[in-house]
């Protein structure tokens, strides 16, 4: 089973090598495990996490790419959209079968033909455009939609902290 | 509650058994060897002869059945000037030997110099194939050897009911080589499962986990042919037993190493290789199927041929040859809707011609590889077919553009009658009532005995209702399930003001306990003024005055399961203060 996951995972590193998609860098944590993956996300432009670089971990289930892998990120992130572990809750990552949050259409979850690039690229559209309706951190709902001043100082004090400033 | 006691205790590291086994064996050694001095420059005992030899044999052996039937903790004191065994033979050390296994306590050092033999050829082992073990396949290598010992303790005190303590020597020495192998399987099955997610595992690392299999099998087949020529003296029963062992290490050994060529051989090949997930697939169903069916023969002869039916050890055997029978069901099943796609595909989508496939001009959406041969979708979409078979298993929509293509009325060009059972979801259970009825209420009881004894079973049976008539469906949800109401009491029963229709709409958006609740500590979700109508009646009475019901079903879901916990806890514990061996399978 894992030999085809394997194929699979190595052709996806060979194209995100070859063009990279911008404000994105993912690859195998080592080359002895390809089924763990490190990304590095850039905060979308104009939005308040413009300038940020997150880091995140992806998990690959042995039946990649029938399952989605999991994402986490690793630093601390006040988003609607993330756990407070930093597990991100986006309808891509979920498996055709469950329905944590019991409405999204089966059309917006995982299929074989997603990707990383896709993966990722939709978690670049989720920290621009946070979803409040299905919150994985009912805080950070809450306080996008009633005090924004105070999300946006937030996130700005967590870009700097990725930053390490 | 023993294992961890166990392992807090502070074991000697390898090393200092060693070397105490060592010291042990040679004090052993340097006794017997100053008997048989003692005794051979004895001027009464020098003139043996032929029939002194024969004579002599026979008190030795009486002796040394009496010596073990002995108390084993009563060392006798070793005193050359009170020897008095016969020696049976004429060389030297023939009789240092006979010393060595007469004497009780010289008989404990040799079994601990053997298993200490044992634990060092693993830890060779490990060094030179595994090298750092991880912390899964230590993990897993825990839970094994524990599970072994429990199972073994049962199938000895048990099914065997051994007398003797030289019985028990055999069954002991024969598990503890059995033990030693599953060991090592599971850990090469744990390897060979991390080693196939590297591309770039050198070459010697197959070749050594290869090998370590191939000698796995290889003394699979030894132990095979001991217990053929055991059972040839001790009857047949003990010859199922002991063989059905040897096959099921055999076939877990054999899997291991099957997945292992497939792996192999498909890293390897260039290009697609089409037919490899048939041939994995099949693998992988002879080798479960036919694991579990001797595991549950070798369990049923256990239960007959014991003649145990009231005891704790039938209860365990019952346990798992119910274990044993679902997985078997279970695979069946997954069996089952496997050909049932294989047969749709086959049936629905043809093969693409050449030219479709040059005219799609791209790869496979599912491995991202070349197609050279594919199935088309009627959609228009290509794909690989063990890609599509592996995917259709598990949805029912084409992976590109989500079209459903599941056997519906309109999606079927042989214009067959759709199967009413068909593959809609193929591995989502069929709902229990027809879905013209959809509404379904329940009563839910559930017993927590953990509440006031600790080792009580908790219980949930659950009342399902099903009715015949449709009736007005505004007053209770069809995603009534006894989970959400058993979610709904927790909530309840902290926050009693609350309403239950309110409480229950917000857990089915949360799906969770803990966050309902912050929800209604945040004040987002609000109980109504008193006056309003609030329906807190018990979940389950709120059907009462309803229409007659036609099927009412009771499960009893988790009593039994933690019973059989309890007593599993029990056993080791007795198990571990029995054994005063304490093994540090520190690999």
């Amino acid at each position: 089973m894992a030999g085809s996951a394997l194929r699979r995972l190595m052709a996806e590193y060979k194209q995100l090598t070859l063009n990279p998609p911008e404000g994105i860098i993912a690859g195998p944590v080592n080359e002895e495990n390809f089924f763990e993956w490190e990304a590095l996300i850039m905060g979308p432009e104009n939005t308040c996490f413009e300038g940020g670089v997150f880091p995140a971990r992806l998990a690959f289930p042995p039946d990649y790419p029938l399952n989605p892998p999991k994402m986490k990120f690793t630093c601390e992130l006040f988003h609607p959209n993330i756990y407070p572990d930093g597990r991100v809750c986006i309808s891509i990552l979920h498996a055709p079968g469950d329905d944590p949050m019991g409405y999204e259409s089966s059309a917006e979850r995982w299929s074989p033909v997603q990707s990383v690039e896709k993966i990722l690229l939709s978690v670049v559209s989720m920290l621009a455009e946070p979803n409040d309706e299905s919150a994985a951190n009912v805080d950070a709902a809450k306080t996008w939609r009633e005090n924004r001043m105070k999300f946006e100082e937030i996130a700005a004090k967590t870009v700097r902290k990725s930053l390490g400033i | 509650m023993p294992v961890i006691l166990l392992e807090r205790i502070p074991l000697p590291s390898l090393r200092t058994y060693t070397s105490l086994s060592v010291v042990l064996l040679s004090c052993a050694v340097f006794y017997a060897y100053q008997c048989v001095l003692a005794f051979q420059t004895n001027p009464h005992n020098s003139d043996l002869n032929g029939a002194g030899i024969e004579h002599n044999v026979n008190i030795g052996n009486s002796k040394e059945i009496s010596d073990i039937l002995n108390d084993p903790d009563v060392v006798k004191e070793p005193l050359p000037s009170e020897f008095d065994i016969q020696l049976p033979y004429e060389s030297f050390w023939w009789n240092v030997v006979y010393v060595l296994t007469s004497e009780i306590w010289c008989i404990w050092t040799v079994v601990n110099t053997a298993y200490c033999c044992l634990i060092l050829l693993a830890k060779l082992i490990q060094k030179a194939v595994f090298g750092e073990l991880r912390v899964v396949e230590k993990q897993h290598l825990k839970d094994k050897f524990w599970n072994f010992l429990f199972y073994k303790f049962i199938f000895i005190f048990g099914v065997m009911n051994v007398q003797t303590m030289e019985e028990v020597f055999v069954w002991v020495a024969w598990f503890s080589f059995l033990g030693f192998f599953h060991l090592l399987t599971q850990l090469s099955k744990d390897r060979f499962e991390y080693l196939s997610f590297s591309p770039t595992t050198p070459r010697l690392m197959h070749m050594k986990l290869l090998s370590l299999l191939g000698f796995i099998l290889f003394s699979c087949m030894v132990l095979l042919c001991a217990c053929t020529y055991i059972g040839l003296h001790a009857g047949i029963t003990i010859f199922a037993f002991m063989a059905a062992e040897c096959l099921i290490l055999a076939i877990r050994c054999l899997h291991v190493l099957g997945r292992y060529v497939i792996h192999l051989y498909e890293m390897n090949v260039d290009g697609v290789w089409e037919n490899r997930s048939i041939y994995i697939y099949y693998t992988e169903l002879i080798f479960e199927l036919s694991a579990i069916s001797i595991d549950f023969g070798h369990h049923l002869h256990m239960l007959l041929w014991g003649n145990i039916f009231l005891s704790m050890a039938s209860l365990v055997i019952c346990m798992q040859l119910r274990f044993l029978f679902y997985e078997f069901k279970r695979r069946l099943n997954r069996h089952q809707n496997y050909r049932r796609v294989v047969k749709n595909i086959e049936a629905r989508f043809p093969m693409a011609t050449e030219e479709e496939i040059k005219d799609h001009n791209d790869n496979c959406a599912v491995c991202w590889e070349r197609m050279e041969s594919s199935r088309k979708l009627p959609c228009g979409h290509l794909f690989h077919n063990a890609c599509l078979l592996s995917w259709l298993e598990q949805d029912t929509s084409c992976p590109t553009c989500r079209m459903s293509l599941s056997e519906g009325p309109q999606g079927d060009p042989n214009g067959n009658v759709p199967d009413e059972t068909g593959d809609a979801r193929p591995n989502v259970p069929h709902p229990p009532h027809p879905p013209a009825n959809p509404q379904t209420t329940n009563h839910f009881f559930h017993f927590d005995g953990s509440r006031y004894v600790s080792w009580l079973p908790s219980f949930s049976v659950e009342v399902t209702h099903t009715q015949l008539l449709p009736h007005g469906g505004a007053r209770l949800p069809a995603l009534q399930t006894s989970q959400l109401d058993n979610m709904a009491r927790q909530v309840l029963s902290v926050f009693p003001h609350m309403p239950v229709n309110l409480v229950t709409e917000d857990l089915r958006n949360t799906r969770s306990v803990d966050f309902t609740i912050e929800n209604i500590l945040e004040g987002r979700l609000e109980a109504p003024p008193p006056g309003t109508l609030v329906t807190r009646a018990a979940i389950g009475d709120s059907e009462s005055e309803e229409e007659p019901e036609n099927q009412v079903c009771i499960k009893i879901i988790s009593g039994l399961n933690s019973v059989y916990l309890f007593i599993k806890k029990k056993m080791l514990s007795i198990l571990t203060s029995l054994l005063d061996l304490h093994l540090h399978w520190s690999l």
